[in-house]
């Protein structure tokens, strides 16, 4: 007996299988981007716009994944760029490979739910385990701690080889947004980093600038290009000729007065610009338009006046530099001011020509914690690319300095976890026992793929690194206590301290990537039924 | 791409094409190497031109990597990505266009055998970088410093940059063109220096004529003529006032409408638009101008109150042209007469002319003290013509304005890249490991230039880039200077034949080139045709395509 529906069904073991091999799938495409010797990949799409990535995220995005229980792992790695912003491929990578483990595991008449209950007593105890004894605290490794971590993330990508420049710059800046809150925590809102793509030079001239840039000239040749203690006003209204409000009409009775109505029009955006300029405004940003003939009197005063600025940007920059965006300049009682204290100071407002481009400077705000990068490169698609890996390792190294611990990169933590899981599950009577095993199984896939990846011999080194962990976890010598730092070094297809040679990640994004890994899992393998409805048909759209 | 058997299981859109794996790399590879082949003869004094027929019918005759290059419609993904970087060489120094792909097709191409070999793309990829900064570091070494007060020197380097275009035929007469040009939109503002070309220097093309007659004005030049036939068309010491209103009557933004009973309100209403021009024009006579420019129109009525008080008006021109007036003439663009000022008025151009050129007008405002903006006119057979010429004009600024902010040269005619070539092969020997053999190849690779070079100018290929290669191998103080003068076929010492290029653009050039083959070797995966859409025939982009 079934019941029939309109569509196809697929349940039990099929579907498990069918949603494994999806998963797979996905996993397989990202693998060969994943560590330092991990590839990119091209992908075009029907326009012919090309995108070169080797973000997971990215990557996954940008296909049109369509199986259902794949669609989980690209969100579960949009999920990971959202939450952590890197490490986006090793979480679809160990996902994948968890659901396979899991699977082989039903076929040997294992309840799956019993193996979600091993999966989650793993994690548990996974995360246990890092916070207790594999991260490290970063106080305890200076200052090259950070930088090593924003080295660690870039390595991976295309401007690996410039990662001593582009992670210096990048911590100087992530250092430099940084916000004391109310609780005495340091807070560093990552969105006061703008970053700037400009097509020319090399990767290495990007610059870090302190101060805020925008991605426009000035809108008038006659302004001064350069300005020092500005001034600087923000207005979110239009400097054209008065226009009354859609509908509104004027009935002139005697026909002199058309011609006060017209005066009046420029006289009343006249006298706002005065107003504003009076009250000592040098640097005005305009979120709308400006009419040609309001230049002249910023022209005259020699103003800098800017045109369509986003209105985020003037958001930030009022913020930043004290001024208060205005959306008009009526004050309670009806009348047009323009105050004093709406303007915000900069050091200095300059304009200047990168590429062929023109950019405006904001330097030295009264409240600046305002930072640009200024990336370069050959053509867009690197620069686009650039930009996805700065922004990576941006957020690594705000977790990091945020959370102040880290982790030994390079498939330590992994092998680590695997070892410990692996005696942990032999203290278990219960089937549990076979998941978690499986679990720690699972971890040693971001060290097999890194070595892979390397093209060095995986299965050696592997062998390697599990005596180093395991002698580190049985005995509790100080210097075999040294050895779970131990991971790839894959320039050289060798085991090596990690630690000491500064591949390091933050343990929140360790952490995290193991969660997402396993609930994604577990929420595909709770499945074991696939109903998908047959799209209705045209036809029943009657009774109208 | 699923391993197991039963029912396949459809993960990706179906649509979507994937190569991976070699297959995508040598793809890469192939494509890159087809866009370089594509502009490999335009390289050098004995280049040839491409005719491009666009869509539309229009013709495209250059021997620009840029140009060409734009016009040409790739599919392959790689060959896009090329393209992209003659842009960035273009928007960044303006010259080297063709090198740049040239070099980065040939450092795509020395890296094919390592994928064979299976060196990873990563080791090729970071010995390219370290190649890369050695490079810099040689060309550098290399680099002299000229003063740019010496305008001989300037115009020698310009001399020998566009030596290879079409224009070269008329000797330094382009040359001249863009040092004056350059001069002129010079500015030094406390060490700051600003060269804003695209700007303030604004070429003219006029078909006819001869190219001699072709010259850079102390002042700007445009495409217009007074309004009226009996206003003057030549005035020494004119007092120009520059407008960005109409003169004619505004009507207000605000709705208005006008209700009228009696019918002499409605003269009445006439009677005041004529009333307002006529304001307007009052308040301009006040001051006494020879010259009245609008951008906008200019309505009848004002026409004539101006004429009768011999003043000339020229109306609708163009905003950047106006611009240029300001910076010539010394004075300010307004926009409501009634707020004019004497300082608005401008008095440093010395002649206004209307002259008809062709069966046109044009107006020409000469003999302007410092003028800080010109224009340069241009003459010549047909329009293609012209547009080649401006093309190459266009490098010949660039190439003055980058000599002028970073006034350091190194030896052209491939000279500095076989030098490059020989100390990259020297330094090879002290790399450890796999990485010295892309770093080998990457230095060989950098011999293109010369080689291209070699083969244009038809001599003995294989004889000569040896020859070249063993003069720079030589340890004496010469070797970094010979290279192979493209006229004669022969090996020549560049300093002898005064060969020179901005270290600016080589850099460039090198930057560029080495970054975009990085980025295309770490490709192992092309996946195509992603869209939500209905399936379109041909998005798949497929190599044969892009070997034109």
């Amino acid at each position: 007996m079934s019941v029939s529906i309109l569509g196809s069904r697929e349940s039990g073991q099929n579907i498990r299988d069918t949603n494994v091999r999806a998963v797979q799938a996905v996993a397989n495409i990202v693998k060969s981007s994943l560590g330092p010797n991990g590839l990119d990949k091209m992908l075009v799409d029907e326009i012919g716009d090309v995108v070169i990535s080797n973000d997971g995220a990215t990557i996954l995005r940008s296909l049109e994944v369509q199986h259902p229980a794949a669609k989980v792992l690209v969100e579960l790695s949009r999920l990971q760029d959202q939450e952590v912003g890197d490490g986006t491929t090793s979480v679809v990578i160990v996902a994948a490979e968890l659901l396979k483990r899991a699977n082989d595991l039903v076929k040997y008449k294992i309840h799956p739910t019993t193996i979600i209950a091993g999966y989650r007593l793993a994690m548990k105890e996974s995360i246990q385990y890092i916070k207790d004894y594999l991260s490290v605290k970063t106080e305890s490794l200076g200052k090259d701690a950070i930088l090593n971590v924003a080295k660690t993330s870039l390595n991976s990508k295309l401007i690996g080889a410039e990662s001593d420049h582009f992670a210096n710059m990048i911590v100087s800046c992530v250092e430099a947004v940084g916000v004391v809150g109310p609780n005495k925590d340091v807070k560093y809102p990552i969105k006061s980093i703008k970053v700037l793509k400009c097509i020319g030079l090399s990767a290495k001239e990007s610059v870090h600038l302190n101060g805020f840039a925008l991605m426009t000239g000035r809108t008038a040749q006659g302004m001064p290009t350069s300005i020092k203690n500005a001034r600087i006003a923000c207005l979110d209204f239009n400097l054209n000729k008065f226009k009354l409000q859609m509908g509104i009409q004027v009935l002139v009775n005697d026909a002199k007065n058309l011609e006060k109505i017209r005066i009046r029009e420029l006289e009343i955006t006249r006298e706002r610009i005065q107003k504003v300029l009076k009250a000592g405004a040098n640097v005005v940003l305009v979120t709308k338009a400006i009419d040609d003939f309001a230049l002249k009197y910023f022209v005259e005063a020699g103003a800098i006046a800017v045109r369509r600025v986003d209105k985020k940007d003037i958001r930030k920059i009022a913020k930043q530099c004290g001024a208060e965006v205005l959306i008009t300049l009526m004050n309670n009682e009806g009348e047009e001011v323009f105050n004093e204290s709406s303007l915000g100071s900069a050091e200095e407002v300059t304009e200047e020509r990168l590429g062929d481009n023109d950019f405006i400077f904001i330097k030295g705000m009264k409240k600046s914690s305002s930072q640009t990068l200024i990336l370069r490169g050959a053509n867009e698609f690197m620069l686009d690319e650039t930009e996805r890996s700065v922004h990576d390792a941006i957020c690594v190294v705000k977790r990091v300095l945020e959370s102040r611990s880290v982790v030994v990169g390079g498939g330590a933590v992994e092998t680590a976890l695997s070892i410990y899981l692996d005696s942990f599950a032999r203290t278990l009577g219960s089937k549990e026992q076979l998941a978690i095993s499986e679990f720690a199984e699972s971890l040693l896939v971001i060290p097999k793929t890194l070595a892979i990846n390397a093209a060095q011999d995986a299965c050696d080194l592997l062998a390697k690194m599990k005596m180093y962990h395991a002698a580190s976890q049985s005995s509790s010598e100080e210097k075999k206590q040294e050895y779970k730092y131990v991971g790839l070094d894959l320039a050289n297809g060798k085991v090596r301290n990690n630690l000491k040679a500064g591949v390091l990640e933050p343990t929140i994004s360790k952490i995290k990537s193991l969660k997402f890994a396993t609930e994604a899992a577990i929420s595909i393998l709770r499945i074991d039924d696939l109903i998908e409805l047959a799209p209705k048909p045209e036809k029943e759209r009657d009774g109208h | 791409m699923i391993p197991g058997s039963s029912a396949p299981v459809i993960v990706l859109n179906t649509n979507t094409q994937s190569d991976d794996g070699k297959r995508a790399q040598l793809a890469n590879i192939r494509a890159s190497r087809a866009v370089a082949d594509i502009i490999r003869t335009t390289l050098g004094p004995k280049s040839m031109l491409k005719m491009l027929l666009d869509p539309m019918g229009g013709i495209v005759m250059t021997n620009d990597g840029n140009a060409i290059l734009r016009e040409i419609d790739v599919k392959h993904p790689a060959a896009k990505s090329m393209i992209e970087l003659s842009r960035t060489q273009d928007d960044e120094v303006g010259d080297g266009t063709t090198s740049v792909i040239i070099l980065a097709g040939e450092l795509m191409t020395v890296a094919e055998p390592f994928f064979t070999m299976k060196i990873h793309p990563i080791i090729i990829v970071s010995s390219y970088f370290k190649a890369l900064d050695y490079a810099l570091k040689v060309a550098e070494k290399i680099a002299r410093e000229i003063s740019i007060e010496n305008h001989e020197e300037i115009a020698e380097v310009i001399h020998s940059c566009i030596g290879t275009k079409f224009s070269s035929r008329w000797g330094s007469l382009i040359v001249d063109l863009a040092v004056k040009a350059v001069k002129a939109v010079f500015i030094n503002r406390n060490g700051k220096k600003e060269i804003d070309v695209k700007r303030y220097a604004k070429v003219e093309k006029i078909p006819g004529g001869n190219l001699e007659d072709s010259r850079v004005l102390t002042g700007v030049m445009f495409n217009k003529d007074v309004t009226h036939p009996k206003m003057r068309r030549f005035i020494q010491n004119p007092r120009i006032m520059l407008l960005d209103c109409p003169l004619e009557y505004k009507k207000a933004e605000s709705m208005t409408n006008v209700e009228m009973t009696k019918e002499e309100d409605f003269a009445e209403i006439l009677r005041q638009e004529e009333e307002e021009v006529c304001k307007l024009c009052h308040a301009i006579m006040k001051f006494n101008p020879d010259i009245v420019i609008t951008e906008k129109g200019v309505s009848d009525i004002a026409q004539h109150f101006l004429l009768k008080q011999n003043i000339s008006v020229i109306r609708r021109v163009r905003k950047t042209d106006n611009n240029r007036i300001a910076r010539v003439s010394g004075a300010t663009i307004v926009n409501r007469p009634e707020e004019l000022q004497e300082s608005d008025i401008g008095t440093k151009c010395k002649r206004f002319e209307i002259k008809l050129v062709g069966d046109e007008y044009y107006t020409f405002m000469e003999e302007c003290e410092d003028p800080k903006a010109c224009s340069i006119l241009l003459r010549g057979g047909t329009k293609d013509v012209l547009n080649e010429i401006e093309r190459n004009l266009q490098d010949a600024l660039s190439v003055a304005r980058n000599i002028i902010l970073d006034p350091k040269l190194v030896p052209g005619g491939g000279a500095t890249e076989m030098h490059v070539a020989t100390e990259l092969t020297k330094i090879a020997n002290t790399i450890e490991g796999i990485e010295q053999w892309p770093f080998i190849a990457a230095a060989s690779a950098f011999e293109v230039i010369p080689r291209t070079l070699a083969q244009n100018c038809g001599c003995n290929v294989i004889r000569i880039v040896t020859e070249l290669r063993s003069k720079h191998s030589e340890e004496s103080k010469d070797a970094p200077y010979w290279g192979i003068d493209g006229n004669e076929g022969k090996l020549a010492d560049m300093r002898v034949i005064k060969i020179w290029e901005p270290l600016v653009v080589k850099k460039q050039t090198f930057k560029t080139a080495v970054e975009s083959a990085a980025m295309l070797l770490r490709i192992d995966n092309v996946v195509s045709g992603i869209s939500k859409k209905e399936k379109r025939q041909g998005a798949a982009p497929n190599i044969e395509d892009a070997e034109i």
